[in-house]
């Protein structure tokens, strides 16, 4: 090693030392989101996948019939971001969600790296609410984003004819359309968000990565397997799945917002709950590992 | 130290306990460390250092007792108590996939900001600067427990705590790594480092604590330490170890004289030694072998923490 005095030029300490809030960990959650190369190829993969998907429809002379606004693939561009949403909501949201969110804090109990964290100048209470910002943010923005590509790819491949509403009504203002189409995204995110709380709540709980992204998956599979059942309707209504097809109700003629509002108040406990089960847990434990 | 008083010890523990379930990991430990030591937490695997240093940091929660940094209690304080506290505890970790830089860089952030000159100065300081953008998962042990030392030096601490910051290394790192600590002693930072190796310790620290099975064994000045120790174990193989071992059970000096196989084990010092040696040829017997497989000291640390007669095994030697 050197014999520089590096270590001895040590600034004098006139003012306490700032102590980081949750909107610094918030940055450095991002930053090493984005610097593993898992999130970055996984994220590239489904901005493109709807680019692929679209180009493959025109490239052959069958249509996706039974998926809601399948039939309309090749009439207008706006049926991309729609059967995308139609897929997404099934299984790819729940997965996206536990993606990002199963792994951020069980991922420093498998590098061992908490006790890094925390004996710098930040709080559990800033790395918490820091990291579940993170988190969230992170699994919005790729959400939209991926509601963004297909759109694009919708209107570039195919084009901007009139949109359809599940009413059956044309849209012909291109600018009416772009907004029932984000309408219809943008609704799906509290369910998401209450799914990766749950994804979150399980990554504090286990500490395990694999556990952090499979169980939200598999509670989604079993919310949607419910839904399939001709079962009660309380419970139906209870569950993460119903939120993620509301949208269907605010295109239709007449549009109805009933379940979207319920699906907010839905998401809303989910996250609640999920949230404070993870911050008592994780504000109390011990930091052994590592 | 951010509220340091005058005179005011920078670490202090009162009846510190930590247990897991019938295990007591630590034992109502009572300990100051004063500003400007350099002191050394010694004690085999399993004494209960790696925990004090924990509750140290605010890792984990004693079950009773108290240990404050400068006079701030580390519970329920620990950002106040420990804003000029850095160090690692084990082995230090990091996120394998991002650069050594880039880590130090996050972990900068955490420390409210940092000038990108102060990382380059503390990476020259443990000379990982040409390996700065390697990423960690590509580091050997000993690059990674010099990053942690970086790391620690990024935040200009008043005092250091460093767990067993040669565990693992080869020789070179092990030699590396101590002429590192000897650099910042002199740079009159308060050091706390935790180690199981006695000379080690010997070498760099002023005072020190022995655990053992979670209570402190020992603790003081290490020339107070060394004063106790006096005596060596040795280990002596002659021609006739019959007739040795009753001139040395005879001996002023030499005691716990054991037949330990195909050698005598006793304690004795220096000068003893050498008389005793003269004594054996005296008496017409030759000596195959001779030596202390450990120092004076090692074998008060294991008498210390072992409660026997002081006589490491063959592991302890080798260690």
């Amino acid at each position: 090693m050197t014999t520089t005095s590096a270590a001895t030029t040590r600034t004098p300490i006139t003012t306490a030392r700032t102590t980081a809030g949750a909107g610094t960990v918030f940055g450095v959650e991002l930053r090493k989101l984005l610097g593993q190369t898992r999130t970055r190829v996984v994220a590239t993969v489904l901005l493109v996948a709807p680019w692929i998907f679209i180009l493959l429809v025109l490239h052959q002379d069958q249509l996706p019939l039974e998926t809601l606004y399948g039939r309309y693939l090749k009439t207008t561009g706006f049926a991309t971001p729609m059967v995308v949403l139609v897929t997404a909501t099934q299984w790819l949201f729940p997965l996206i969600a536990a993606f990002i969110s199963g792994d951020i804090f069980s991922s420093e109990d498998n590098y061992g790296t908490y006790k890094t964290i925390l004996t710098r100048s930040v709080s559990r209470r800033a790395v918490f609410w820091g990291k579940v910002t993170a988190a969230l943010v992170a699994t919005v923005g790729l959400v939209i984003a991926i509601g963004a590509s297909a759109l694009i790819a919708g209107l570039v491949a195919v084009g901007d004819q009139p949109f359809i509403t599940v009413g059956n009504l044309e849209v012909p203002s291109t600018a009416h359309a772009i907004g029932m189409v984000a309408e219809s995204w943008l609704s799906v995110l509290p369910p998401l968000i209450g799914f990766a709380s749950i994804a979150m709540c399980v990554s504090v709980l286990t500490r395990n990565s694999v556990l952090g992204v499979v169980v939200p998956v598999v509670i989604g599979l079993v919310f949607q397997m419910y839904m399939f059942l001709n079962a009660w309707d309380t419970v139906r209504h209870a569950l993460l799945n119903w939120p993620m097809n509301a949208w269907r109700g605010l295109l239709d003629d007449p549009s109805y917002a009933e379940p979207f509002l319920r699906g907010l108040v839905v998401s809303a406990i989910y996250t609640a709950v999920a949230l404070t089960i993870a911050y008592v847990v994780f504000h109390r434990r011990d930091i052994q590992e590592g | 130290m951010t509220g340091a008083r005058e005179g005011e010890p920078v670490v202090s523990a009162q009846g510190l306990t930590k247990t897991y379930g019938a295990l007591s990991a630590v034992d109502h430990v009572d300990l100051e460390v004063g500003a400007g030591d350099v002191y050394g937490l010694l004690g085999p695997n399993g004494a209960g250092k790696t925990t004090f240093m924990r509750m140290l940091f605010g890792l984990i929660r004693p079950d009773s007792g108290e240990i404050s940094v400068s006079g701030v209690p580390v519970q329920p304080e620990p950002r106040r108590a420990l804003a000029e506290v850095a160090g690692f505890v084990e082995a230090p970790r990091f996120y394998p996939y991002l650069s050594g830089r880039k880590n130090l860089e996050l972990l900068g952030r955490l420390d409210g900001g940092l000038r990108p000159q102060r990382i380059n100065e503390v990476l020259e300081v443990v000379d990982l600067f040409d390996r700065r953008d390697s990423r960690v998962r590509e580091y050997s042990y000993g690059m990674v427990q010099r990053l942690g030392v970086a790391a620690a030096l990024m935040r200009d601490p008043r005092l250091l705590v460093l767990d067993e910051p040669t565990n693992g290394l080869d020789p070179a790192g092990i030699r590396d790594m101590r002429n590192l600590i000897h650099r910042l002693v002199d740079t009159g930072l308060t050091i706390l480092l935790s180690s199981h190796h006695m000379v080690e310790v010997d070498e760099i620290c002023t005072r020190v604590a022995i655990m053992r099975r979670g209570r402190l064994a020992y603790d003081g000045p290490i020339t107070e330490l060394r004063a106790q120790a006096g005596r060596a174990t040795r280990h002596l193989d002659t021609t006739d170890n019959h007739v040795a071992v009753e001139v040395c059970r005879g001996f002023a000096g030499v005691e716990h004289v054991q037949l330990d196989g195909p050698q005598i084990v006793f304690d004795a010092d220096e000068a003893t030694v050498e008389r005793l040696s003269r004594e054996l040829v005296h008496a017409g017997l030759g000596i195959h072998r001779l030596h202390a497989p450990t120092s004076a000291l090692e074998t008060l640390f294991f008498r210390l923490t072992e409660g026997g007669t002081g006589t490491p095994t063959d592991e302890e030697a080798a260690a």
